[in-house]
């Protein structure tokens, strides 16, 4: 186990290198930000004076010397755009994508996995059938469409909830609402659908003969062994939701990760999409060593 | 019954808590449309920017008045002459104060003009004095001479874009503003919101607005909900289609204007045949109330009717696909290459529907004959076609461009779009060139008189672009705030033309 975890750390190095080099090349073929951060009528001159500031003159394998020199040294630059280091402008946001993503997988996990479980138990029963439809409705709408429903139905008509923003345990109901909605159904499905391989299986069988109650055989035999792909899927969909939820971002005016990424890769602000970029990387890598134990723990044969 | 009266009472806390997000009464929210970055004082006249800082925290000398159309007033400076050619004289208020506490004086203004000037710092102001250079002499503690080289007749017009700050401001962009203005910055959680407080030892009369919070959507569904729902007051920017309630939502005239730029040195486009068929191809009547909103004025410039030296003689080009059809056939026998494609380059998300109007366009181009290819690009990919140096072997092209003049004069738009060296220039013409050095040199009367003829000269001799529109935009306002947009709304946003019903 040690070795595996060992072998994925190294691979997981390899692979940030890699990314960040390739990202720090090709976004600087794509757009100059002198002419994003500058009015469109600036100057000549205002522009040269632009490059000159913030090292764009230099050529571009010196600019990444001395981009390495200084992450060596924890130095991730500035934000060209907000005048800050890239790096506290990154964790700031990634604070609050954290936060919205462990209380939704949380939610998710949780309430996907009972249900799912209760549902594959009679399976073409009318909780189960009630559960199919749900989960698969909410597996394919679209976020964007949830979002501004929950505002004008929540907010609006009934004033239950804010409309957006931050502040207050209020604000955050409907962004966490609407991001659950997806992965819910998409883990309920396969968790119903293993629960189901799982009962069909001898050591399921052998424990009904013996007269173990339901409860126990869903949520002690059933359940353990039927987690293996659960806990795969619950690690994409983390992952997904680390890289930043862009739309529940953006609608509700979440300051997070994902919409200052995508600002920043418009705006050609480098160095907090390469701060970003590692910042998401790290913790994607972190997950799935959470995953990797979490299996071990479940399935023996994987501790050797 | 337990569930009832659990799910009712929770509907009832949420009801409580409602109330608590509700504005207080002389408090405001604005929900602006992008993140604030920065709220460096010599970047105010950039929009974003500005609503939230310029005349709130930080003041200029002097302050353009777009509201009762009184023109130039003073704010710092409170009057001004020109001293000597090229040196204009400003005589400041002696009751100003800093929000720091420190008073103001004419080194303030001297320490304002050079830092934003400077080069060590890339602030938005230079860009308005072109190749100007300012030279500041402070005569007394209340009384400065600014030198422009070469003179500048509309140097007190242009210090309406020079933001004061205190004379120890660091050449560094700052985070914690300190102005004149009669808010002072409060609270900023970066990305969630910005707070300004009202002054009380502000040098004008108090504000009625206590508090003013911004917020940032970038969704104008979620802005315009915000105000109905009672979370904000203010929204300056939402889209037409959220703008359905005649209560609260106004239309007003947003300073950009719509055009298409004509690249004159490509054929077929250097033929001026073919750039008249090209307006004449256009039914602009079509677009307004279609795709584009009510209020859309079809435009003969570019710059808006409230500018100085509009000309109101210039008539917008008809609507005339067989006059447009007969010029193409008269340059093709003269070996035109009137077939070559032309490329009409658009901005994604310029403006609502800016695709579906690029597309009409492009339908009614090739109805009178033209071959055309529509290609969209997001702003970094759209710049490198805008501005010079223009792609080598790019064939003809219209690149269409929202530009963006509330600034009163012309000089802010001529030269960058029509002078043979302005960066966003489609022409080369040493006449057009010679008229706006002698438009930009003049003053008064005369210099109306320039602008007027210049602007007649560009669109009908010259036929130098596609003119299309003066565009619009919606703002929603809560109504227990007495507030009407303008022009100005685009830029800034001035707290003390708040007022509560």
């Amino acid at each position: 186990m040690g070795k595996k975890m060992m072998r994925r750390i190294v691979s997981s190095f390899f692979s940030l290198v890699a990314l960040v080099v390739m990202v720090f090349f090709l976004s600087r073929l794509t757009g100059d930000p002198a002419a994003l951060f500058l009015p469109i009528d600036a100057t000549q001159e205002m522009l040269d004076q632009f490059r000159e500031l913030h090292g764009l003159n230099d050529p571009l394998i010196q600019q990444f010397g001395r981009y390495v020199w200084d992450v060596l040294h924890l130095d991730f630059g500035d934000s060209i755009r907000k005048a800050r280091p890239a790096i506290d402008v990154v964790l700031e946001s990634f604070a609050w994508t954290l936060q919205l993503a462990l209380i939704t997988i949380a939610l998710v996990t949780a309430l996907a996995i009972t249900i799912g479980s209760i549902a594959a138990f009679r399976p073409g029963g009318l909780f189960d059938r009630f559960v199919s439809l749900v989960s698969l409705v909410g597996a394919s709408a679209p976020d964007f469409w949830i979002a501004i429903v929950g505002i004008v139905v929540f907010s609006i008509t009934f004033g239950w909830v804010p409309t957006s923003g931050t502040g207050t345990v209020w604000h955050w109901i409907l962004p966490v609402a609407v991001l659950f909605i997806r992965p819910f159904g998409l883990i309920l499905q396969v968790v119903r659908g293993s629960m189901l391989t799982a009962f069909g299986s001898a050591y399921v069988k052998t424990a009904r003969a013996k007269g173990v109650g339901n409860r126990s055989i869903i949520f002690i035999h059933t359940l353990r062994n039927a987690m293996l792909p659960v806990i795969t899927v619950i690690g994409d969909q983390a992952a997904a939701m680390l890289n930043g939820a862009v739309v529940v971002e953006t609608i509700f005016g979440f300051p997070g990760v994902g919409k200052l990424m995508i600002d920043s890769i418009l705006q050609r602000d480098f160095n907090v999409i390469l701060a970003a970029i590692m910042v998401t990387a790290l913790a994607i890598f972190v997950m799935n060593l959470l995953i990797d134990i979490a299996y071990a723990l479940l399935d023996p044969r994987l501790r050797t | 019954m337990k569930g009832k009266r659990l799910l009712l009472g929770l509907m009832m806390t949420a009801s409580a808590a409602a109330s608590a997000w509700a504005q207080e009464a002389k408090d405001i929210t604005v929900v602006l449309d992008e993140e604030v970055d920065l709220v460096e004082p010599c970047m105010a006249t950039r929009s974003n920017i500005g609503r939230i800082i310029l005349q709130n925290v930080s003041e200029t000398l002097t302050e353009l008045d777009v509201r009762n159309n009184k023109g130039l007033m003073p704010r710092l400076a409170e009057s001004w002459e020109e001293a000597s050619p090229g040196t204009w004289r400003f005589h400041l208020r002696k009751d100003a104060k800093f929000s720091d506490g420190s008073a103001f004086d004419a080194g303030d203004v001297k320490h304002s003009i050079e830092r934003a000037m400077s080069d060590k710092i890339s602030c938005e102001s230079p860009r308005y004095f072109g190749d100007t250079k300012l030279e500041t002499k402070v005569v007394d503690d209340n009384t400065i001479d600014i030198t422009a080289t070469p003179a500048q007749p509309i140097l007190p017009l242009l210090m309406t874009l020079v933001t004061v700050v205190p004379a120890e401001t660091p050449i560094e962009f700052t985070r914690e503003p300190i102005g004149t203005g009669p808010y002072k910055l409060t609270e900023w959680k970066a990305g969630q919101s910005i707070t300004l407080t009202r002054r009380d030892d502000y040098w004008g009369s108090a504000p009625e607005v206590t508090k003013a919070t911004y917020v940032f959507r970038a969704d104008p569904s979620v802005r315009a909900a915000m105000v109905a729902a009672g979370e904000a007051d203010i929204a300056p920017l939402i889209s037409e289609l959220d703008a359905n309630d005649a209560e609260m939502d106004f239309s007003y005239p947003n300073s950009e204007t719509f055009y298409m730029r004509l690249d004159h040195s490509i054929p077929p486009l250097n033929d001026k045949r073919v750039r008249q068929a090209l307006n004449m191809a256009l039914d602009r009547d079509a677009f307004i109330g279609t795709l584009l909103p009510k209020g859309a004025i079809k435009a003969t410039a570019i710059v808006p009717p409230t500018t100085l030296g509009w000309n109101p003689d210039v008539k917008v080009a008809p609507y005339d696909p067989e006059g447009a059809k007969k010029l193409l056939a008269e340059a093709k026998a003269d070996g035109v290459p009137v077939e070559t494609p032309i490329t009409i380059v658009g901005r994604t998300n310029n403006f609502p529907n800016v695709v579906e109007v690029l597309e009409a366009a492009q339908q009614m181009f090739e109805e009178v004959g033209f071959k055309t290819k529509l290609q969209m690009y997001e702003v970094a990919e759209f710049e490198k076609q805008y501005s010079k140096p223009y792609p080598e072997n790019r064939g003809p092209l219209l690149v269409a461009a929202q530009h963006d003049n509330a600034r009163g004069d012309p000089v802010f738009s001529m030269y960058f779009k029509y002078d043979s060296n302005g960066r966003q220039s489609g022409i080369a013409n040493p006449d057009v060139d010679k008229m706006i050095a002698e438009a930009t040199a003049a003053t008064g009367e005369a210099r109306a008189a320039d602008w007027k003829k210049l602007i007649a000269y560009l669109h009908d001799d010259v036929v130098a672009d596609v003119l299309l529109f003066h565009m619009v935009g919606f703002a929603r306002v809560n109504p227990r705030v007495d507030f009407t947009p303008t022009i100005a709304t685009n830029s800034q946003l001035q707290l003390s033309e708040i007022h509560f019903k």
